[in-house]
């Protein structure tokens, strides 16, 4: 059993070094080893690593970074436990809406959501120039401003891990709570919240590690009132001349420290205690129908909720997509952006089902390894197992842009040619590093939802002669089903919309949908940007719509058979 | 176990290893006057694809067949504008195939860094001058080699030349024409010269590209500290800091800082300047009649290119007067001084447009201490 476990997580820690580690170590290793070449060792560059406390902008950065990633991460968190609660809790007309919000802005690229914002409360944005808001700007690009953006985009993945999380509901526990003097909320503060704390620190480090490594925000919001970023700082290195990879490696660097703080504060808090609570005294939860003044009340913080974190930006776009001009208060109507994007031999299209066709395919490899890499964390006592865990949070933490370069180090190798792994300049190349980016959080999905079926299911059919696959099947997927849905569908949604790996390592003559939204924005065409996301965007969510009905059929019928 | 998985991480991690400007007066367009002028790009295109036909810039496809190199793979050209059009000018005109891989120039020079150890490129043509120039310290470029259209080079395009002839300038385009809000400011109180900025009248009023990202922003900041002298170009830089003066990472975020009011004169990239004004926005443009900071697009070899004939073909069509006049009639990309003899500007493009650049070596020598210098002073 032990032998097997630590095949497995071997495979597994390998897998994971050649997506994340071996790139990422390529670029650190630049400190010291500039161009990887051994005759340009030179160790005592390491003192570049204390440059943090000598250099003004990366103090400022890093400072930055982390204020602004655990303010975001506390916000965030609490705005995601919120609708969570009352999406799984309480059943009302605009429910269903919170989750169709979340999803569009869980897979909608930071820098898209950034310029919808900066459309709206700008100068001259709409709030001004249409809706006579005045001192929008101020807020926008102000560090409140900044942070409240940043929790409307970033809650989507803490709400999603939440949501899987509180639909079961350990009844014969909270039972024995009330039986014992408890109250509803002592009940609710000493029995579930304690049992959802593993999901609670993985939605916490989620949203930590997707904000302090997001560079779209940084460069579109940040930028405009000198609030520079790690991401930020990290990118003015690689632009530096010649090229500073030693110093993206040593920012770089410092956000796995981030991380590495992170998971020792969780390790703390947590401990070695158990929270799996998934057993035949649990209930899934079904929502209530509340009076009307609650479902009333819900309907309209739904709706404005929903108005503000997903109407602003988007409808902000979709408004650009309908002009000429660079700035709504000139706004011009047309149709000419929406007849380019959706010529039929436009390369706009062409773009679309790269993307599409790299997504799927990232999807259920990254599922199949985030599966792999949730059971080993969850189940096994594998020794590196919290080695395994960093990597899939390095993954999402260090900008798209590094693992990129390190992409390049990596697989652009002469002696790879005859083996025909040569893999740069070829779309396999945008594959594996689309699989890295989706395995974080397709893996913090499943633990979260693996962290309450307890081991002695697995066991006890274990017992019963069931063999991995058979366990597998008839046990924890039904008891996953929501998180693996969700798991899929973040994967395949963020893997179309993921610029910063596919800018640098597209092969020529092969673009993807965000190369083409990105190309167009630095080509002053703004609003056949803004076309090309509502497109693109309206046609990847319908498909997403679509296989969460055709996954969700499948669990009816499943359902169906085990009651 | 722990010994095969050490052994197995060793193994991957040493595999990669081993193999591892100033004055007082000047001239102005204004929104409104020039839009018509413009030319489309599908128009463009059409016109660069019959030029370039009947441009002597290269052989024929039928030549190709008599004697002349064979192509067993695309020429490689990495680029950061005119990949629409420049493959199809290029098969059009030789026969050869090019396949182009665009990027900004970070992203550009970036990719080739990191590709070193196994270089993938034929060709870069982007306006990185100082970049290329670094480039070319390592011997990753080809050098001392001169194509035969470089003797139509304008005077101003010949004194861009490295000594080691790395790279050929293709044309160079102002990094930093003076703009400003025609609502706000009229003649009298607009910023004439790059020195007006440091008016207080115009504090917190004033953008910028972000010399660390943006590519032509640090041609932009290297002439103003070639120009003043690194010691008087930082006191210029942090008079205008200590005014407010507010950075973006590149020129299209200047582009909708101004659009949207948040700011109302800037140093904006030529091409981006007559963009606003042909789109209708409320923006004037002032060429400094000393010279606004250029910067060059530069062609430049692989010196291990597998394919190096059909790359000096390349950068040869490149310094073609018909090609060039072809590009300049690319529509939006088309703003730029060509850097040979006998090609037509822009029709709405300032007549008088002078533009200056910081010495080539100079500018290379110093652009990872005023990035640095820049990027570090924004902050404080």
């Amino acid at each position: 059993m032990k032998l097997r476990e630590n095949i497995s997580g071997s495979l597994i820690l390998a897998i994971l070094t050649i997506l994340v580690l071996l790139p990422l170590v390529t670029v650190l290793l630049q400190v010291v080893c500039p161009g990887l070449s051994l005759e340009d060792f030179a160790p005592g560059n390491l003192s570049l690593l204390l440059d943090v406390f000598v250099r003004p902008l990366w103090k400022r950065a890093f400072i930055n970074s982390a204020t602004m990633s655990l303010c975001t991460t506390v916000a965030g968190l609490l705005v995601a436990g919120i609708l969570a609660h009352i999406r799984v809790r309480y059943d009302f007309p605009l429910a269903k809406l919170l989750d169709i919000v979340s999803w569009i802005l869980l897979i909608m690229p930071s820098f898209i959501l950034a310029q919808g914002w900066v459309f709206f409360a700008s100068g001259n944005g709409i709030a001004r120039s249409w809706l006579h808001i005045e001192g929008m700007n101020n807020f926008l690009f102000s560090f409140p401003g900044l942070v409240t953006v940043m929790v409307l985009c970033k809650y989507p993945m803490a709400y999603v891990t939440i949501k899987a999380a509180l639909e079961w509901y350990p009844a014969r526990l909270v039972h024995a709570a009330r039986m014992n003097g408890a109250s509803p909320f002592k009940a609710w503060t000493s029995v579930q919240l304690p049992l959802c704390l593993p999901t609670f620190f993985s939605a916490a480090m989620l949203i930590f590690m997707d904000t302090v490594g997001d560079y779209g925000m940084s460069s579109t919001i940040t930028a405009v009132y000198s609030f520079p970023t790690l991401p930020y700082t990290i990118y003015s290195a690689i632009c530096s001349s010649p090229v500073r990879f030693d110093m993206a490696g040593v920012l770089s660097l410092y956000l796995v420290v981030m991380i590495v703080i992170a998971m020792i504060l969780q390790f703390y808090v947590m401990g070695r205690k158990r929270f799996d609570f998934l057993g035949t005294g649990t209930e899934q939860v079904m929502p209530k129908k509340a009076g009307p003044a609650v479902t009333g009340l819900l309907s309209v913080i739904t709706g404005v909720f929903s108005l503000i974190a997903l109407g602003i930006p988007i409808g902000s776009n979709f408004i650009m997509s309908f002009s000429d001009s660079f700035s709504i208060e000139r706004f011009r109507f047309t149709l000419a952006n929406y007849q380019n994007v959706l010529q039929p031999d436009g390369t706009l299209l062409a773009g679309v089902k790269n993307s599409l066709s790299l997504a799927a395919v990232a999807a259920v490899i990254g599922l199949i390894i985030g599966f792999a890499v949730a059971y080993i964390l969850t189940y096994s006592q594998f020794k590196l197992k919290r080695l395994i865990d960093m990597l899939t949070l390095i993954a999402m933490a260090v900008p798209g842009v590094v693992l990129g370069i390190g992409y390049i180090f990596v697989w652009n190798q002469k002696w790879l040619q005859p083996l025909g792994l040569n893999l740069y300049g070829k779309p396999e190349i945008l594959i594996l590093a689309s699989v890295a980016s989706a395995i974080p959080l397709i893996n913090r999905v499943l633990v979260g939802g693996m962290s309450k079926v307890p081991q002695e299911l697995l066991t006890a059919s274990q017992v019963q002669g069931a063999g991995l696959f058979r366990r597998l099947r008839t046990v924890l997927l039904p008891l996953l089903h929501s998180s693996m849905v969700s798991a899929v569908l973040a994967a395949f949604g963020g893997s179309v919309f993921n610029l910063a790996i596919t800018t640098i390592l597209y092969p020529p003559n092969y673009s993807t949908l965000p190369v083409y939204i990105s190309d167009a924005y630095n080509d002053l065409n703004f609003g056949y940007s803004a076309a090309a996301t509502i497109v693109g965007g309206t046609f990847i969510v319908a498909i997403m719509l679509l296989l969460e009905v055709l996954l969700n059929l499948g669990k009816r019928k499943r359902n169906a058979d085990y009651t | 176990m722990k010994k095969i998985l050490a052994l197995g991480l060793s193994a991957c991690m040493m595999a990669s290893i081993t193999a591892c400007s100033t004055g007082t007066g000047a001239s102005a367009t204004t929104a409104g006057t020039s839009a018509e002028t413009t030319a489309d790009t599908a128009a463009a295109s059409e016109s660069a694809e019959t030029t370039a036909a009947e441009s002597g810039a290269g052989e024929s496809a039928a030549d190709t067949a008599a004697g002349n190199p064979e192509q067993t793979e695309p020429l490689l050209v990495y680029l950061n504008d005119f990949d629409a059009v420049i493959g199809d000018m290029f098969k059009e005109a030789t026969g050869y195939d090019v396949e182009v891989v665009v990027g900004n120039g970070a992203e550009t020079m970036s990719r080739i860094e990191a590709e070193k150890s196994n270089p993938q490129w034929d060709v870069v043509w982007i306006d990185s001058m100082y970049d290329i120039y670094n480039l070319s310290q390592d011997g990753s470029l080809l050098t001392d080699w001169e194509p035969e259209n470089a003797a139509n080079l304008t005077e101003f395009s010949k004194g861009l030349v490295p000594d080691n002839k790395c790279f050929y300038p293709t044309g160079t385009h102002a990094a930093g024409v003076l703009v400003y809000r025609n609502d706000i400011y009229d003649e009298t109180t607009a910023p004439k010269t790059i020195d007006d900025l440091t008016d207080s009248r115009f504090a917190d009023q004033v953008g910028m590209a972000d010399p660390g990202v943006a590519a032509p922003a640090y041609p932009l900041a290297a002439e103003i500290m070639y120009e003043k002298g690194m010691e008087g170009g930082q006191e210029y830089f942090n008079t205008l800091f200590q005014q407010g003066l507010k950075v973006y990472p590149k020129n299209p975020q200047v582009v909708q800082a101004l659009a949207s009011g948040e700011i109302s004169v800037a140093l904006l990239q030529e091409s981006n300047a007559y963009e606003m004004v042909n789109s209708g926005e409320p923006i004037t443009i002032v060429w400094p009649e000393d010279g606004a900071p250029g910067s060059t697009r530069v062609a430049a070899i692989n010196a291990s290119t597998d394919q190096m004939e059909i790359a000096q073909m390349f950068v040869n069509f490149l310094l073609d007067a018909d090609t060039q006049q072809a590009l300049v009639n690319t529509g939006d990309e088309g703003y730029f001084e060509p850097s040979v003899e006998g090609v037509e500007r822009k029709a709405d493009r300032d007549p008088n447009a002078k533009l200056e650049t910081a010495d080539v070596a100079w500018g290379a020598e110093n652009e990872a201490d005023i990035k640095a210098w820049f990027a570090d002073m924004s902050v404080q």
